[in-house]
This record gives structure tokens, C-alpha cells and sequence, in this order.
């Protein structure tokens, strides 16, 4: 049976409209093979132009719809959605992107915008035209969540998933839960003692019904997918394995030890912010005059990105000592205490005589180790002078950076990592703490660094993403995936070698097969089998090729 | 005088180079309006074949962009687009056709300007060039007849073997454990693309029409003597067979 | 299971519903406004990947209207509120539209055809509406809705042009207020912020300069769907500006006006924004005077290295003292110290931008005494353990996100809406097992 392609020109209010002449468009369209009815709407993503959409494909018994407006990355869902209520399979729509990359782009030429505006609406006609209803696999997501990493995000994280009514097991390394907490003092705002929030907290997790831990374990090996995956975790007594529906990653982050830079390493008079703060705990700080430099090893090319929280720690840790009775410099670039919070403590460290000295990226400090002490020489252009302190305890800022293993395990999880090696979220404004990949999740400075409120709020957030899922308890995954024609398959394993998630496999005639939930629909497979035996729904060869085809027509 | 505006096609992944390109379009950056864009999930889903039928079909420019290596949504999509690449670029070079007709890029999703940047070069680029010696209703008949040869190449299984195998022969050996080096690999590669070429333009010939062997040499350029090996090749894989012979000499046909 | 209501419909009210609406729960989303998005609704462009800020959002507000376990309550007021967690009994107050929504297909006749014009809110007072309006094109709902303080037949009683253009009889002046009361488990508040007016800072000259502008003003005035289609025409004589100085903590870190906090996200914003005339016109001047550059979250820094190195963004740490105008041409003329050299400098401006301190909504405090949880000193939503419990007030099953409890950026607030809804279905959870 022919098909019967509804086509919908957006106007964009004039986003489009200015620029393509929409109207000659819609009568071109109406002109194309297999079109059956053509349109121009307003706003066609508004809900007017939703419900216009399901009448006319009810009006005009229209089995495949094509939308010529923005981009798919935004809309697509959305239209998508819309064909279904109206009882056309999601998969029977295409999209024609005659905004961003047609009127946009070309806002200076007008005809041929016009011109290219005809031609990416014939490329998708073309392809509609050949497109097929998918089923969308459906899967049983297994109430249980696994969570990497036991500081205080994993175990927040953990337990909100608890209290919502879901099993957890933590898999944490080190011997003890607690993570980076555990070498903190105080904790600003309220200067609570660190140990008084970990211990209840430990107390809470370690006691929770639906609470697993595994310390001193390792993530060994993770197959699967959302709602399905078989985790291997190496314990003292061997390797475990687990059945979880989704995954937490909070694995947290190390502090930088800058050996060699302002002579740590070289000097124990030299510390990091981080040491100190344990001196601070055991009550041990024998100097009377500290300089603190900030910014040491982060905002430089090795490392070029602002770790957060060093400003607000140095601040925080100057005013304890301060009330000690000693003497702080705090040497920094650009004070990064934002917010309410840090901005009433940065105050208040003025107040109480704390010295702030804004250096040069390009001027860093010198300092120069004498018998008494540590000749700290900087120039500050906020007083255009070279100040000279002699301290009896140089303390370095240094920035939070990726946990040694965050490649190894971003590997075997199959999920991204930044350029600086933190973990990637699936998008940095509207999707913070997930990833691209459904069913695992990203919480605290494994994802950036941060303090440990914001730490918290993220751990919560992931454990409200987490658990959707699970509280839906079925969830459906694109149908966008490879299909092999069994009866052309040689067997050869060429499709195998090339996935990148272990997504095929060979059956028991040898033969390979696609496992559906595991497949991303990349087309890596299909673009490589040597007999052409793989088909990628929704991106078939016949596809592709009408659409190629299409474009070099002439209208 | 009207100048020439080139037919472009270009595959865009959907998670780097297509939001980059959008990207251009927010940020209303200009740029010719000569490329047609085809979404794909990830460079990697482009065949050599898809753009040797594109050329066919009277493209006078393709392009492909994916995300910078390393930056992949798919992990490791883009170093099979790279690898699948080369093998184009070695096919292309037999067709005669010029080899700025195709690029590959690379081009994240902040890259909005870079986009727009790639395609003007890239429009110059094919301008400079000139029109498609391919297009209809006047191609150039050799050209065709190697373009056609090269697509089948590239659609047939011993290059796409190569190709899918290249990864896991040049860094872990094949089955018995033996690692090939990327040269050896090359050269390899060379020969097969010289052979999958050479053996279905004559493939295609004899599809036209009966053929001998000297009348393929001499239309081909090629001493008899390989001609023969390739007309040998090609009845061992059972295409081509004796059709007659006359005056003692055998005209081969396809099958 | 009961629903759980949600106060505010931008990025973060609307993020709390759908994560809650997704696991099955129902959720009431009240919204002051005739539409919900928010203020990310009327930016241009998001730092630092410089997404189209509207194109992002709506997909999520069209699935918060589409969501068949959320109900939105536009142009309403949370009014009251009793009992404990697991059981509010909540009084929500639906202000009229003046047009029935169900009737309403958001044509747009009706304001085409209204004679009367206001500025528009969602233009920063740019451009105008009517006084019949469609908030913005991609509103959700897409329903007129009538400015009673402005409509002719509401102040003067004459007119009723509306009803009679209107092709599907809705416009309906007798609509009255309405009452709609709830049962809930749980609160979340996310009302969001609101900007300094910055005219008390008289040497800045806001309100009196024509071209200086706030930084919201600045937004819709670079953006395509703007009131000048994105050319950077200044307000003054429409000339299109080349050379533009923005001013960081304009109001904020300073005891003067009582805001003496780092709202959080104007160097970044600022910075997309000196990006965004550079892109449109690469030989513009761009000069950001700042105090210190926060580049704290993540891929901050490189962004500004990029402004820097790739567009030539100009930035000067000083707070300028006094912007001068030409009372001729309208230029400015910015005076600032350069503590390197320590002198008075001066720099001239077609266009000055001030980038304002985020402060407490005007609302805060009336919905506070309403919901019964504190504000902090300057009136944003206090949490009581920012380290524990970053998103709890301390009344049991009230929460709150995003910028009602404090400045913060977009990706922060999402993070914790989603935050209130795993603490939303904590309650839920414990109801159920009867804890």
C-alpha cells in the first residue's frame, strides 16, 4: 500500500518565516511522492500545533508524518509522542531540521534557503516513505540499585533509595565507609565537627534493612543494561555477583598533592589545604603565621578548570586558626566564595583580620625556605607592590582531581568521561546528574568538584533518578538497534569485534545475533558486516540511500 | 556567467557534529547553503559505499563529520569511521575522480562556528574542483564505469572483511595469535583494494556485453596478462564463464 | 498514593514534577504566572555549551502540560495550608484569566486586535504586549489571558474587542476567582529569584541612561525571538552598539544594599553574553569590569579562557564608580580606578550592561508564613543544615530548590529539584508502609 506522508511546515513565528517562503514550500511539498496532505503551522511544537498534527492524520488517514521546523535533538520526543496519541507508531516520523540548519544559517539568502529548505523536506519524504513501525523492547527493571563508592554521597544516595523502598549495596574499596569525610575538622556553615555527621550517618547506612555493604571491594565487570544488569564485584572472599536495575557512580575524587610545586615535598613546613585540615583535627598546628596560596596545580594548562571548593576550605580553615590566635595571608587569584553561604564566611574572614593578597597567574609566588621560616614574596596589582611574609606554614590550595581509576571504571560502565577526566553527564544544564547511558548516574565530585551540601543535594537528586525506573518497574529502550538476517549471517564475528558494547554475540548455530536492550544503534555493525547481513532500524541502508538520492534531485 | 554551485552531501553523527551544527544555526553563524545534511546515530554507520553512490549519483562533494576522537558517543564509533575512511580515499583514487571531493572532519557539539567554517572550506573547496564528470546526461564513461567498480569494491565482502578486521588484526592477531603491523596491514589493503577493483570493472564490462581478454586490455590499459589472472579470479568465484569462442579467441560473459 | 504539589513552574518546579509525574506520582504545579518556564525561558543562550536556552526548555514544559500525572495551576497562589507530612490539606487560589481555557486555541487574534499596549514582562519591558496576551509564543498553557489593571472594559468599560474577533468564544470577563483545594503528601517550593532593581544605585544612572541596561534586558535584546530580532539596537536611537561594557555585582557584594553575597552566576552569564556580541559581530568591543572572576563549576573556566584567547572579551577587575551619558549622542562614559597603575581610567560605551544581584522574590515572605517554614535574613527560604539537608526547611515533608533558598545556576537547580522528589517519595514510601 502507498503510503500517506503528512507533511508539517513550522513558520517558527518568524524564525522560518522571515527567511524561507513558507507557503511556496508547503505547495512544493504537497507535490513530493507519497504525500498526502501539507500544512504550515505557527508554532507546530505549541499545542495548537500539536492537536492540528492529530486531526490531520485522523482527518486524512495519514500513516507516517514528517515535521520540517528545529532540530530533532529537542523535538523529535515530542512529536514523536504526539503520532502515537494520534495512532501512528513513533518510528513512521521524521524530522526535516529547516531552522537550525536552514533559515538560521542562511538568513542572508532567502531563495535558496528556500531552495534547501525544498530539499531537506524531499530528503525526509524519501526516507518517510520507507520507514517502518518498531516495538520498542520492554524490559523488567530489577528493584535494586548498585552504588559506587561510600562516601558520604554514595551512602546519602544509598539511603534515599532505601527509604523510597528499593534494595542497595554499596561497593566501597576502602575498608571503612566514609570517604574524603573522614580526614575533614569542621564543616562550615554551622562548624559542626565532621566525625558528628559521618558517625550517624555510618550508624544509619550500616543498620538500613535494605542496605548491602562491600568494603574493601572492587568493581570487577558490569554487563547489561537499565533495568537488567549483572554486576561482578571482587570482595576479600572472592567474586560476587550482583543483579541490579540501575547503577549510582560516587566514587568521589582525590586531592592533588603538587610534589615540587612552592617546595612541597621539599619542605614539611609545606602542606596542603587538605593536610592541614587533619592537623586541625588532631589539634596539631604549631605555627603562628600561615600563607595559604590558592589556585596550586588548578587554572593552568594542566589543569585548566577552578576545583570549587579550595576558596571556601582555605577561608573556613583561616578562620579556625585564626581563632587560635595565629596569623593567615591568603594569596589567591579570584576569590571563588559564591553564594550566600560562603560569601557571609568570606565576610566574616575579613573581618577578623585575615589578610587576602590577589596574585598574577602569570606572577605565581616565590618562596624561598630559610632557618625561620618561609620567605613568601608575591606581587599584588591590587597594591601594586611585591609583599614579602616570612611564615612558619605554607599551605597549598590544591584542586580536587579524578580518582586514579575513574578511566578503568568509565570503561567497563561504558560512560564518558570530561577533558579534565571527570565523569560526563548526559547534558551539563538540563540533565546534571545523568548519564547518557540509561540507568546509571552520576552524584558528588566524581562529577566535578563540589562542596559537600551540593554533594548531598546530588545524591538525593540521583536517588530520585535512580529510582524512577524502578518504581515504574518496566521500562522500554529505543528501538533504533542492529538486526541480523540469519539467513545471510556467515558467522565470521566481524560485528562482534567491532561493537563497543558487547551487544552481539553468537548464538548456538554460530550464527550472530543482537541483544536488544544492550544495543545503542550506533550502526557501527551494520556499516561493517561483510555480508551486509546487518539491518539498523531506522537508519537502514534503503534509508540512507533514498534520502542521499533525494538530495542531489532537482525540484 | 553563472557560477557553479556544488551539489554537497554530508553525513552528520547525531551527537557531536549535528548539534554543532545546530549550534551554528543558534548562534545564526553563516554559511553556504550548498550541503545537504543526512543524521546518522555516528559517523561510523557511513559506508564507503553510501559516498561512492552518492558520487555516482552525481554528488560533486561528500563530506562526513563525526566527534573528535576520544570524544565519541559510542566510545569508539569515530575510529571506524576514520579506519572505513582510508579505505574510501583508496578507492576514490582509483575512479579518477578528484580526491577533494570527499572529507572527513571532526566537530563537537560547541563547535558551532568550526561548522560553519568546515562547510564554506569545504563548498570552496569542491567549487575549485569543478562539476562531477559523473553527472547525467553526459558522464564521463570511464569515470562511471570506475565509480561503479569502486562502489561494488567497497559493497563486496573482501574489502568490508579488511576493513571490520583491521582493528583486532593490527592490535591483537588473528586467530593463531599472530599480530599484523600496520604497514604489512596497509600494503595488504593496497593490493586488495587493486585486485576488488580491477576484478569488478571488468566484472561490470562483462555484464554489458561478451568480452575478450585483448578488447578488456586495450580498453582498460592493462597488460592481458593481468586482465587474464582477473577474468581467472572472477570465473573462480563462478561471476564470469566462457561465453563463446570465436575465431579461436574466448569471449567471456557474466553469469 | 497522594499527589505532591509543587510551588513554581520554572527549570526547577517544573524538573521536581516530571521526576515525580515519571515514577508514577501526581503532582499539582502551581505557577504564579500565566505560563510556566521560568526566567530560563527568557534567556537566549545557556553558559558555557551556549544551548538556545527556550529550545531546551520547552520539550520539558510542553511534557510537564502533556503529563498525564500533572495538573499546572497557572496564575495562582498557594493561600493555605495544614496539617503534617503525608497529609497537607493545601488552598490553592486560581486568579482569573479572563478566558476560558478550554475554549482558547492561543491564536493570537485577540492581541493582534487589542488596542491597548503594555510593556512585556517576558520582554523585560523591552517590547509590549497587549492586554490581552499570550505570555510568550512558546507558553505553556498557550492561553490568552487578560490584564484586568490594563483592559479597557475592565477599567473604563467600554471596548470588548476581544470577544468580538475571538473564532472560539473564549474570552469570558465574569470568570471569577477560584479556590481549589488539595490533599498532598508533600510540599515542594521553587519559586525562584527575582533581579535587583538597579535605579537605586543613582551613579550607574539605570532608568535615567537609556542605554544602560540590566542583564535581562540585555538577554531578550540579543536574542532572535527579542524585540529587536537579536540586532543589538540600543534603546536610545536604535543604533546598532559595537562596543559594550558590562559591570559585575551590580547590587551584590556590598553592604550598601543589603545584598552583600556573590549571586553565583553573572560572571558566567556575563561572559556568554560578551560571547554572544562577539559572535554576531567579531569586530565588537567587549569589556567586563569584575571584582573577582567566579569561574567555580564545572567547564567555567574554560569557557572564560575561550572568551578571552578565542573572542578577545576584554576584562577589568574594578567596580566602575560612575557611568557618565552624553546628553547628546547617549554614549557612555564608564570611570573606574586601575588599582594596577592607581588611577582614575575611563572607558567609553555604546551600550552599558548591569549584571544585578539575584534577590529573594517580593513573594517569599507571604509564602512563607503560609507554608510555615523561615526565610534567612535577606528573605530567601532558609534550610537549616545546608551540609545534611540541602534541600529541607526543617518543617517535615516541606522542601525546597533551586533559587528561592539562595543564587544558584541552572544545572544546580535541576540537581536539586530532583533532590525534593527523591525526599517527596521518601514520605510517600513511609506513608505507605504506615511508619
Amino acid at each position: 500500500m502507498a503510503p500517506r506522508i503528512g507533511v508539517f511546515i513550522c513558520r517558527c513565528g518568524i524564525n522560518i518565516a522571515a527567511y524561507v517562503d513558507v507557503p511556496k514550500v508547503v505547495e512544493y511539498a504537497k507535490t513530493l511522492p507519497g504525500v498526502a496532505y501539507a500544512e504550515e503551522n505557527m508554532y507546530t511544537c505549541s499545542s495548537d500545533g500539536l492537536n492540528k498534527i492529530k486531526e490531520a492524520i485522523k482527518k486524512h488517514n495519514l500513516d507516517r508524518v514528517v515535521v520540517a521546523s528545529c532540530t530533532p535533538r529537542t523535538h523529535e520526543p515530542l512529536f514523536q509522542a504526539t503520532c502515537e496519541e494520534a495512532g501512528v507508531n513513533k518510528y513512521l516520523f521524521e524530522m526535516a531540521n529547516i531552522r537550525d540548519q536552514c533559515s538560521w544559517v542562511h538568513m542572508r539568502e532567502p531563495e535558496k534557503a528556500t531552495k534547501k529548505a525544498k530539499d531537506l523536506i524531499r530528503m525526509a519524504v524519501a526516507k518517510a516513505a520507507l520507514l517502518e513501525p518498531d516495538d520498542e523492547p520492554e524490559i523488567d527493571v530489577i528493584p535494586s540499585t548498585l552504588v559506587i563508592g561510600g562516601g558520604v554521597s554514595g551512602m546519602r544516595a544509598a539511603l534515599s533509595v532505601a527509604d523510597q523502598g528499593f534494595d542497595v549495596t554499596i561497593v566501597e574499596k576502602e575498608p571503612a565507609l566514609g570517604g574524603k569525610l573522614r580526614g575533614f575538622d569542621s564543616l562550615f556553615p554551622h562548624k559542626q565537627k565532621a566525625s558528628e555527621v559521618l558517625e550517624p550517618l555510618i550508624e544509619k547506612v550500616t543498620t538500613h534493612p535494605r542496605i548491602r555493604v562491600l568494603t574493601e571491594s572492587r568493581l570487577k565487570s558490569v554487563y547489561g543494561f537499565i533495568g537488567n544488569f549483572d554486576i561482578g564485584v571482587e570482595t576479600g572472599k572472592g567474586v560476587e555477583t550482583l543483579k541490579v536495575g540501575t547503577i549510582i557512580v560516587a566514587v568521589g575524587a582525590e586531592v592533588l598533592k603538587p610534589r615540587g610545586l612552592y617546595l612541597y615535598g621539599e619542605d614539611p613546613r609545606v602542606v596542603t589545604q587538605s593536610e592541614l585540615e587533619q592537623l586541625l583535627h588532631t589539634g596539631s598546628v604549631n605555627a603562628e603565621k600561615i600563607v595559604m596560596i590558592q589556585c596550586s596545580g588548578s587554572r593552568s594548562a594542566e589543569r585548566p578548570y577552578c576545583s570549587r571548593i579550595c576558596c571556601n576550605e582555605a577561608v573556613k580553615n583561616a578562620l579556625n586558626v585564626t581563632e587560635k590566635g595565629k596569623e593567615v595571608y591568603i594569596l589567591y587569584r579570584d576569590l571563588q566564595t559564591y553564594g550566600i553561604h560562603y560569601s557571609r564566611l568570606e565576610q566574616e574572614a575579613k573581618r577578623k583580620g585575615i589578610r587576602f593578597l590577589k596574585y598574577q597567574a602569570d606572577k605565581p609566588p616565590t618562596i624561598t625556605a630559610e632557618p625561620n621560616g618561609l620567605k613568601v614574596s608575591v606581587y599584588s596589582p591590587t597594591v601594586n607592590e611585591t609583599v614579602e611574609v616570612t611564615a612558619n606554614m605554607l599551605v597549598l590550595s590544591t584542586p580536587l582531581v579524578p580518582v586514579s581509576d575513574a578511566k578503568e571504571l568509565s570503561q567497563m560502565l561504558k560512560v564518558p568521561l570530561d577533558s579534565n577526566g571527570f565523569f560526563m553527564e548526559a547534558h551539563v544544564k538540563l540533565r546534571p546528574i545523568d548519564f547518557a547511558t540509561d540507568g546509571i548516574f552520576v552524584c558528588g565530585t566524581a562529577h566535578s568538584p563540589k562542596d559537600i551540601g551540593e554533594s548531598v543535594a546530588q545524591a538525593l537528586g540521583v536517588a530520585s533518578r535512580a529510582s524512577i525506573p524502578m518504581a515504574k518497574k518496566r521500562v522500554r529502550t529505543a528501538a533504533i538497534m542492529s538486526q541480523v538476517d540469519q539467513t545471510r549471517c556467515s558467522g565470521c564475528g566481524t560485528c562482534i569485534d567491532v561493537c563497543p558494547y558487547n551487544a552481539l554475540r553468537k548464538n548456538e548455530k554460530g550464527l550472530a545475533e543482537t541483544i536488544a536492550a544492550v544495543c545503542k544503534g550506533c550502526g557501527v555493525c551494520g556499516a561493517t558486516c561483510p555480508e551486509k547481513a546487518i539491518t539498523m532500524h531506522h537508519f537502514t541502508d534503503e534509508q540512507i540511500q533514498a534520502q542521499g538520492l533525494a538530495a542531489l534531485e532537482e525540484d | 556567467m553563472s557560477t557553479f554551485e556544488p551539489n554537497i552531501v554530508g553525513f552528520l553523527c547525531n551527537w557531536c557534529s549535528y548539534a554543532g551544527a545546530d549550534l551554528a544555526g543558534v548562534s545564526r553563524i553563516q554559511y553556504p547553503t550548498n550541503m545537504r545534511v543526512i543524521k546518522v546515530m555516528c559517523s561510523g554507520r557511513v559506508e564507503p559505499g553510501m559516498v561512492l553512490e552518492l558520487l555516482e549519483a552525481g554528488a560533486d562533494g561528500v563530506m562526513v563529520t563525526g566527534c573528535h576522537i576520544g570524544d565519541c558517543h559510542y566510545i569508539s564509533g569515530n575510529l571506524h569511521t576514520k579506519r572505513k575512511f582510508a579505505l574510501l580515499q583508496r578507492l576514490l583514487a582509483k575512479t579518477g575522480l578528484e580526491p577533494q571531493r570527499i572529507r572527513l572532519e571532526w566537530n563537537s557539539a560547541a563547535e558551532g562556528q568550526r561548522f560553519a567554517n568546515l562547510v564554506k572550506e569545504f563548498t570552496e573547496q569542491v567549487r575549485a574542483v569543478g562539476p562531477t564528470p559523473l553527472k547525467a546526461p553526459t558522464p564521463d564513461a570511464a569515470k562511471l564505469l570506475n565509480t561503479r567498480a569502486a562502489l561494488a569494491a567497497a559493497d563486496g565482502f573482501r574489502l568490508r572483511a579488511l576493513v571490520g578486521k583491521e582493528e583486532k588484526l593490527v592490535t591483537e592477531g588473528n586467530v593463531y595469535g599472530d599480530k599484523v603491523a600496520q604497514d604489512e596491514f596497509t600494503e595488504a589493503m593496497d593490493e586488495a583494494v587493486e585486485t576488488e577493483f580491477q576484478v569488478h570493472r571488468i566484472h561490470i564490462m562483462l555484464q554489458e556485453r561478451p568480452r575478450s581478454v585483448k578488447d578488456m586490455a586495450k580498453q582498460l590499459g592493462l597488460q592481458p596478462k593481468a586482465v587474464l589472472g582477473y577474468v581467472v579470479a572472477l570465473r573462480q568465484r563462478g561471476w564470469v564463464d566462457v561465453k563463446e569462442a570465436v575465431e579461436g579467441t574466448p569471449l567471456y560473459a557474466a553469469q | 498514593m497522594k499527589p505532591v504539589l509543587v510551588i513554581g513552574g520554572g527549570i526547577a518546579g517544573i524538573q521536581a514534577s516530571l521526576d515525580l509525574a515519571d515514577r508514577g506520582t501526581k503532582v499539582h504545579l502551581v505557577e504564579r504566572t500565566p505560563s510556566i518556564g521560568g526566567v530560563m525561558a527568557q534567556l537566549d543562550k545557556t553558559f558555557p555549551t551556549m544551548d538556545c536556552s527556550i529550545c531546551i526548555l520547552a520539550p520539558k514544559m510542553i511534557e510537564c502540560y502533556r503529563h498525564p500525572n500533572i495538573t499546572i495551576h497557572t496564575q495562582s497562589e498557594v493561600v493555605g495550608l495544614e496539617g503534617s507530612v503525608g497529609d497537607f490539606n493545601v488552598k490553592v487560589l486560581e486568579h482569573p484569566r479572563s478566558v476560558d481555557s478550554a475554549k482558547c486555541t492561543g491564536c493570537g487574534l485577540c492581541s493582534e486586535k487589542c488596542p491597548v499596549k503594555k510593556p512585556s514582562t517576558f520582554q523585560a519591558g523591552l517590547g509590549q504586549r497587549k492586554a490581552i496576551y499570550l505570555a510568550f509564543p512558546q507558553a505553556v498553557p498557550l492561553i490568552a489571558t487578560i490584564d484586568r489593571e490594563a483592559c479597557l472594559w475592565f477599567t473604563k468599560g467600554v471596548c470588548r474587542t476581544c470577544e468580538k474577533v475571538c473564532p472560539s468564544k473564549a474570552v469570558d470577563y465574569e470568570q471569577k476567582e477560584n479556590v481549589v483545594e488539595l490533599n498532598v503528601s508533600s510540599v515542594i517550593a521553587a519559586t525562584g529569584f527575582e533581579q535587583y532593581n538597579p535605579k537605586d544605585i543613582g551613579e550607574y544612572g539605570y532608568g535615567r541612561y537609556k542605554n544602560v541596561l540590566t542583564a535581562l534586558e540585555f538577554e531578550r535584546l540579543v536574542c532572535a525571538s527579542g524585540p529587536t530580532g537579536g540586532v543589538l539596537n540600543r534603546p536610545s536611537d536604535g543604533k546598532v552598539s559595537h562596543n559594550i561594557v558590562f559591570i559585575q555585582c551590580v547590587g551584590s557584594r556590598t553592604q550598601t544594599t543589603g545584598y552583600p553575597y556573590c549571586s553565583s552566576s553573572c560572571c558566567m552569564y556575563a561572559t556568554k553574553e560578551a560571547v554572544l556580541i562577539k559572535e554576531h559581530e567579531p569586530s565588537s568591543h567587549v569589556t567586563i569590569f569584575y571584582m573577582d572572576l567566579k569561574t567555580f563549576g564545572k567547564g567555567f573556566q574554560g569557557f572564560v579562557d575561550r572568551a578571552q584567547s578565542h573572542w578577545g572579551v576584554n576584562y577589568i577587575r574594578g567596580r566602575p564608580g560612575e557611568i557618565r551619558e552624553d546628553p547628546v549622542t547617549k554614549s557612555l562614559t564608564i570611570l573606574y580606578e586601575n588599582t594596577e597603575v592607581g588611577k582614575v581610567e575611563r572607558v567609553d560605551a555604546d551600550m552599558v550592561v548591569l549584571c544585578t544581584a539575584a534577590v529573594p522574590h517580593r513573594d517569599n515572605g507571604k509564602l512563607a508564613a503560609v507554608l510555615g517554614v523561615p526565610l534567612d535574613g535577606y528573605g530567601f527560604f532558609e534550610v537549616g543544615d545546608p551540609v545534611s539537608a540541602p534541600v529541607e526547611t526543617g518543617k517535615p515533608g516541606v522542601y525546597v530548590c533551586g533559587s528561592c533558598h539562595g543564587p544558584r545556576d541552572i544545572p544546580e537547580s535541576v540537581a536539586e529539584a530532583s533532590a525534593t522528589a527523591a525526599k517527596a517519595a521518601e514520605d510517600a514510601a513511609r506513608a505507605e508502609v504506615g511508619q
